[in-house]
């Protein structure tokens, strides 16, 4: 359909629009007209990207006089795919009704283990061997040889990619990473390369976080995005999470042996260097008394990952002198991972502000706040001036710099936590030296300095006014939608007893109890028998997980759900939980039905979908908790006082003010890990419906219950509170049957409209979205 | 002839002497037309019946072979001799299509294919009761073509672990007992491709079959008892038991292989390839919210999880062996091995159309349903081919649990024997007052009438309980094929009304006596069955009963009303 907002004309390539999608449009025109930042929040199954997309596109088709681009980040490359799926259908869409103006480049960027087409390359297991590899063919010296040697080995899609320069571009069109690495090989490019070059001319790029956030990626792919920009963050709940941990690095003792092992070996290179081309570790130190820590033109494929620290931060000065020297560098380098081991070493947990652990290293080890904070771009000068290109096995040393460029920049929002154990394996010691950051602020900065307009948006981002105080940002759109359902199309009920009627928890004392194992169980085996297609179980742990699946297979309860259902589990193993999730889907769509069992804060619950028949049910096996003794929560939440700047009053109020904080912190971190993202994600859109059932008895208790999201709150009837097996399994009942009777889409009968037509938005239109809606 | 064409199967002469080339004749609106069974036979007739100019045929009842002369005005002389038409003359109510041989083959394949069907067929064709064509008339359904290429819908596998059974664990000589089938076999060799591969090359010639399945099990063993430092020290002596302790590389090939395929909106392996902010060592390592995985020796480790994941894939995968080949372990390795490679030589051209057809389905499912106007879905076809055995098998277990429930009331022997010790106690202790205990007097009749009452009350109250199942299954089969062929008889009985042709009339006449017969024997079955269920089979049968009895009054009164108007027509018109 094709609609006004005002002057701007949107293309929305379906025949009908949700209302929420149409207010969501409008709120977010006024902030793209206003060249603000905004937070929109928006319950998932309401077709918010789509929204966001053909706004955005059609806005950039009105104003053709200061074209926008969109940067669209998401968590993840999968995200990454659905989102140009998405906007594939538009751009078709777009096309069709606008013809060839309507065209537009948008591409999916995404490292080279995803985008590589070379099989020598790509072959490798692991994304720092994927990088190296290709490394080891197209650095500028190893290109140089081969000019010289033909016996080198370079990669040919580079070389070719190389060769047509300025004629290597991506006609238009909307390119998710298949069809990149498709047109690479077809026309013998590099995808990788060719994708990295189009990102500054494409109107949509497509890619993770991190290309925009963490100043090790950022600085490297995304420095050349023009100001008039539209930064898109969806499913943002975790945004400041992904900020401070860009900036965090952590040190154990493997790091320590092996940056040992990186120095030495760097120690040989050198020595070999001194004897056959002295001359260049000569030029490298005239370059650094000249104050260029890099040769200004570094080619694409010989660039590293970028300064750890934010571009803003980073000194442009000489490197100090005393670093400058390679040898000097070593011994600085020994002294500190000396420094660090001797540190690693102690038996009790440690904290300590980055000021008093830089005089400290000072003091002990002899090395100035300066040349830590050089120490990053020192190692890169000397890594390419050695021309090393397994860079893979440079990781450890890395790190170290790393950590010392970030410790030598930033005086505050930082701690560092020493701590000899995980305090929940006191017995294991692996201690861990962590550099972490408290200020999600400061990663995000830069975005909201250098782009026109960021729009923060996401299905759960309540309390919706502590975002802008945890990034430090003045949106100038902040709203909430809800959603308006045309029938009661979710089902949330609380189990807290089994068929027994006795009590099922994951309580500690009650988790390994026999009895509670078994009646989840029978409840299990009694849903698989009556729910069509998909059911997801989620745990609270791993160990829970493995423990109750192999008890399950010992009292046979295991052979009863199978007989209905195949059973999928996630594994701590990311490539064989990717294929189960695939044959999830397939068993699904094929109608077998199956089962994925899965575990609360696993990765699948962080980000897969479990909409539409791929997820008609989804158990929550007790409550997931989170670890809130974390010294590094603590510490987070003192520094968030701070910065907050609530007044110490005396120690009663200050541990309450904590408390209020703690649960404030987690309650959000229940509210997304636990809901928003377990059973939050059944629904796609109103025509949809599912199924959650939340068991274990503490849910009926008002205070866990709570944190549950509002829109799942809201449809929790009181008669649904306290059920036992049987009880459930009639609801469930009923519910799939009235679920499967014919209704009206639009709504109307319940008097509020929940679908719109054309005609309903053109109205819409001429009486002014809000009275009618609201 | 719905299709307005008639086929008859004939020779095609050019002349009277000619030994002729079989091929079928057809009969279409204005032409004439002859297809040689060898189609590269250079007799063929096109010819359009204006072009006839004159026909003559042997006259019926003739000993002579059946021939139809036709003679056409372009002076060509075309003999076409129906080969077997006993019936020529008959009318259109007869179904006198003659089946091909192809049609044959089908119609036999599909008796092979349903026992039911075959029964069926034996019982009223074999019988004489329904000729050849009548019992195909009325399941033209079956024999049409589009359901004839999808009719080779195979059983799958099991969903559930079989090699996972228990082993049976004698405390006393400290032996342990495994179970092999073929068909845990077959499941063993497709979910370990190692372990296949180890079979075709060491069995027979390195190790006998009992030696490789004894290390076999015995490297399950220690697997299971999780003691992998014993599971290690034994593979560092035996080799071949460390096969089966190793990880399977052929299935770590399979493993890269796919997940390059997989779909990219779930692929995970994808994003760790891009999370560049944990790098080894960046970010947050103890924040309490990730898990800290157990340390473990990786080389001997494999889980029951990884276990369970894939045995689903391969059941879903589905297996290319059929029935037939589940002899022996021998067979079952080479059938798997032989369409192993089928399978790699032929997937190799499917794999990039289904890659497509993948992709074409993502952005189908990107698409948000109600939103768009129409929906133009492609449903496929719900086909399940015993309806009857896939809607037993899903009331099974419901239906088992609630016999168990049932069970915790008195068997009407033990309430005998109540009955006979309070008649024993009377007998040694002469009469009491009261005679019997009021409670046992309760018990014994509450119990001996319990199956009358039950069946009153429970009867179609449960949905996951049927009547039929809880009869013996040799009663329950007989049942079942009563009613089939009642239904068969119903079936050809009401359609052969009204009566017009003398054919219909001898039909509903062989019908009727079938159907008498069919009635005696429902009664006797009624009177052979256990007392206890008689009440029960009496229900079921009553339906039955019933539909045979409208049959025969409808028969009669046909019968009179015919007999009446054959009397009355000569006086009418008389």
């Amino acid at each position: 359909m094709k609609f006004q907002i005002e002057e701007v004309t949107v293309y929305f390539p379906y025949d009908n629009i949700y209302p929420e999608q149409y207010t969501y449009m409008v709120e977010l025109k006024r902030a793209l007209d206003a060249k603000g930042h905004c937070l929109l929040e928006m319950p998932t199954g309401t077709g918010k990207t789509i929204a966001l997309l053909s706004l955005i596109t059609s806005y950039a088709l009105a104003k053709t006089e200061s074209p926008i681009k969109l940067i669209y980040c998401t968590r993840t490359v999968h995200e990454m795919e659905k989102t140009l799926a998405e906007l594939k259908f538009l751009h078709n869409y777009q096309v069709k009704h606008l013809g060839a103006a309507a065209k537009m480049l948008a591409i999916g960027l995404s490292s080279r283990k995803n985008l590589c087409v070379n099989p020598k390359v790509s072959s490798a297991e692991n994304r720092d061997s994927v990088d190296a590899a290709c490394r080891k063919l197209t650095a500028s010296w190893v290109r140089s040889m081969a000019a010289e040697n033909p016996n080198q080995p370079t990669c040919e899609f580079y070389e070719n990619y190389d060769r047509a320069a300025g004629g290597a571009v991506l006609p238009a069109g909307v390119y998710t990473l298949e069809d990149l690495r498709a047109f690479g090989k077809e026309k013998g490019w590099c995808p990788y390369f060719l994708a990295r070059h189009m990102v500054q001319f494409a109107n949509v790029v497509v890619y993770s976080y991190q290309y925009l956030l963490d100043p090790k990626v950022a600085g490297i792919i995304s420095k050349e995005m023009q100001k008039e920009s539209v930064v898109v963050f969806d499913e943002a709940h975790n945004i400041d999470n992904v900020c401070i941990e860009a900036l965090s690095v952590s040190v154990r003792r493997q790091t320590l042996e092996g940056a040992i092992r990186n120095i030495s070996r760097i120690e040989n290179e050198i020595d070999r260097f001194k004897d056959i081309d002295a001359g260049r570790l000569r030029a490298e130190y005239n370059r650094l008394v000249e104050g260029l820590a890099l040769r200004g033109d570094l080619s694409a494929s010989d660039a590293w990952l970028a300064n750890p620290a934010l571009p803003d931060d980073i000194l442009r000065q000489a490197v100090p002198g005393n670093i400058r020297r390679a040898e000097h560098f070593l011994h600085v380098l020994r002294r500190l991972v000396q420094y660090l081991k001797v540190k690693l070493d102690t038996d009790k947990v440690e904290k300590e502000s980055p000021v008093s652990f830089v005089a400290s290293i000072n003091s002990d080890a002899g090395i100035d706040q300066k040349a830590l904070k050089f120490c990053y771009d020192r190692l890169h000068s000397l890594l390419m001036t050695l021309e090393i290109t397994d860079t893979d096995e440079f990781l450890h040393i890395q790190t170290i710099c790393d950590f010392a460029t970030l410790v030598g920049t930033y005086a505050r929002g930082f701690s560092i936590i020493i701590e000899p154990f995980d305090e929940r394996m006191p017995l294991i010691p692996d201690p861990v030296l962590q550099l972490c950051c408290h200020d999600a602020s400061l990663a995000i900065k830069p975005v909201f300095d250098r782009f026109q307009s960021v729009v923060i948006t996401s299905g759960t981002l309540s309390p919706i006014d502590l975002y802008p105080r945890l990034l430090n940002f003045h949106p100038v759109v902040s709203r909430s939608f809800k959603m308006s359902l045309t029938r009661d199309c979710i089902c949330p009920m609380v189990l807290t007893r089994g068929s027994d009627q006795l009590p099922v928890s994951t309580k500690f004392d009650m988790r390994s109890d026999p009895g509670v194992v078994r009646n989840y169980g029978k409840l299990l085996v009694e849903m698989v028998s009556i729910v069509p297609d998909g059911i997801v179980c989620f745990f609270v742990s791993y160990s829970y997980m493995d423990g109750i699946i192999n008890s399950w297979n010992e009292s046979g309860i295991l052979k009863d759900i199978m007989q209905h259902k195949l059973v999928f589990i996630e594994t701590q193993d990311v490539v064989e939980t990717t294929l189960a999730l695939d044959n999830y889907r397939r068993a699904c769509d094929c109608g077998r039905g199956a089962v994925f069992f899965s575990v609360a804060r696993g990765k699948v619950a962080e980000g897969i979908d479990f909409d539409r028949h791929y997820g008609r049910l989804v158990i929550m096996f007790g409550v997931p908790f989170q670890y809130t003794e974390s010294k590094i929560l603590r510490a987070r939440l003192e520094y968030l006082r701070d910065t907050f700047q609530i007044k110490e009053g005396d120690f009663l109020t200050f541990d309450a003010l904590i408390d209020v904080m703690n649960i404030e912190l987690t309650d959000r971190n229940l509210n997304q890990r636990q809901a928003a993202q377990c059973v939050g994600r059944v629904i796609r859109s109103k025509a949809d419906y599912g199924m959650m059932i939340f068991a274990d008895k503490r849910y009926s208790r008002h205070d866990k219950r709570s944190k549950l999201p509002g829109w799942i709150l809201s449809h929790l009837r009181d008669a649904n509170l306290n059920l036992s097996t049987d009880m459930a399994l009639h609801i469930a009942r009923e519910f799939l049957r009235k679920m499967a009777q014919p209704y009206e889409k639009t709504g109307s009968t319940t008097g509020r409209k929940t679908l719109l037509s054309q005609e309903d938005v053109e109205k819409l239109g001429n009486n002014g979205a809000q009275e009618m809606l609201y | 002839m719905s299709s307005g064409q008639v086929t008859k199967r004939v020779k095609y002469k050019t002349s009277v002497k000619d030994a002729g080339t079989p091929g079928r004749l057809s009969l279409v609106k204005e032409r004439l037309l002859f297809r040689p069974n060898n189609p590269n036979s250079a007799s063929k007739l096109d010819m359009q019946f204006k072009y006839i100019t004159n026909h003559r045929y042997t006259k019926e009842g003739s000993n002579k072979a059946p021939m139809l002369n036709l003679t056409s005005n372009q002076a060509c002389r075309a003999l076409a001799p129906p080969v077997e038409a006993p019936n020529l003359g008959a009318s259109s109510q007869v179904p006198s299509e003659q089946p091909s041989r192809d049609d044959l083959l089908f119609r036999a394949r599909l008796l092979q294919d349903s026992s039911e069907l075959q029964k069926l067929h034996q019982q009223f064709v074999g019988g004489g009761v329904l000729t050849e064509a009548e019992f195909w008339a009325t399941r033209k359904k079956l024999l049409e073509k589009d359901s004839n290429t999808k009719s080779k819908q195979r059983g799958g596998l099991k969903s559930s672990v079989l090699g996972e059974s228990k082993p049976l664990i004698d405390g006393r000589t400290n032996r342990v007992t495994f179970n092999l089938t073929p068909e845990i076999v077959r499941e063993i060799f497709s979910e370990k491709p190692a372990v296949h591969r180890a079979y075709l090359n060491f069995v027979p010639s390195k190790v006998t079959e009992k030696d490789f399945w004894t290390k076999y099990f015995r490297a399950e063993y220690l697997q299971r008892s999780k003691n992998i430092a014993a599971a290690i020290a034994e593979a560092a002596e035996d080799e071949e038991l460390a096969i089966f302790l190793k990880p399977d590389d052929i299935l770590a090939n399979e493993t890269r292989r796919k997940i390059r395929r997989v779909d990219p909106t779930l692929d995970m392996e994808a994003d760790q390839g891009d999370d560049y902010s944990h790098l080894p060592d960046h970010g947050i390592l103890r924040d309490g919210s990730k898990e800290v995985p157990e340390p473990g020796n990786e080389l001997y480790r494999r889980t029951l999880l990884q276990d369970l994941n894939r045995h689903a894939a391969v059941v879903l995968q589905g297996t290319p062996i059929d029935e037939e080949q589940l002899k022996d372990t021998q067979t079952v390795a080479e059938a798997l091995e032989r369409s192993k490679q089928e399978r790699s030589t032929a997937s190799k051209d499917d794999d990039s159309m289904a890659d497509q057809e993948r992709l074409k389905g993502i952005s189908q499912a990107m698409t948000i349903d109600d939103l768009r106007g129409s929906n133009d879905h492609h449903l496929a076809p719900l086909w399940i081919k015993d309806p009857r055995d896939y809607f037993d098998s899903q009331q099974a277990s419901s239906f088992r649990t609630s016999m168990e429930a049932t069970k915790g009331s008195m068997s009407s022997q033990e309430a005998y024997g109540l009955l006979r010790e309070s008649i024993s106690q009377i007998k040694s202790m002469g009469l009491n007052h009261p005679i019997v205990a009021p409670e046992v007097a309760q018990k014994v009749l509450s119990v001996l009438t319990h199956n009358i009452s039950s069946t009153k009350y429970n009867l179609g109250k449960k949905p996951g309980e049927s009547l039929l199942d809880s009869l013996p299954t040799s009663v329950r089969d007989e049942l079942l094929h009563h009613h089939i062929s009642i239904e068969e008889l119903m079936k050809h009985f009401w359609s052969s009304y009204p009566i017009t042709t003398k054919y219909l009339n001898t039909k509903v006449i062989k019908l009727k006596d079938e159907m008498s017969k069919m009635d005696s024997q429902l009664q006797k079955l009624k009177e052979t069955v256990q007392p206890d269920i008689r009440h029960q089979i009496t229900l079921l049968i009553r339906p039955m009963q019933q539909a045979l009895e409208a049959a025969m009054q409808h028969y009669d009164a046909e019968q009179q009303k015919r007999a009446s108007k054959a009397r009355e027509k000569p006086n009418g018109y008389s």
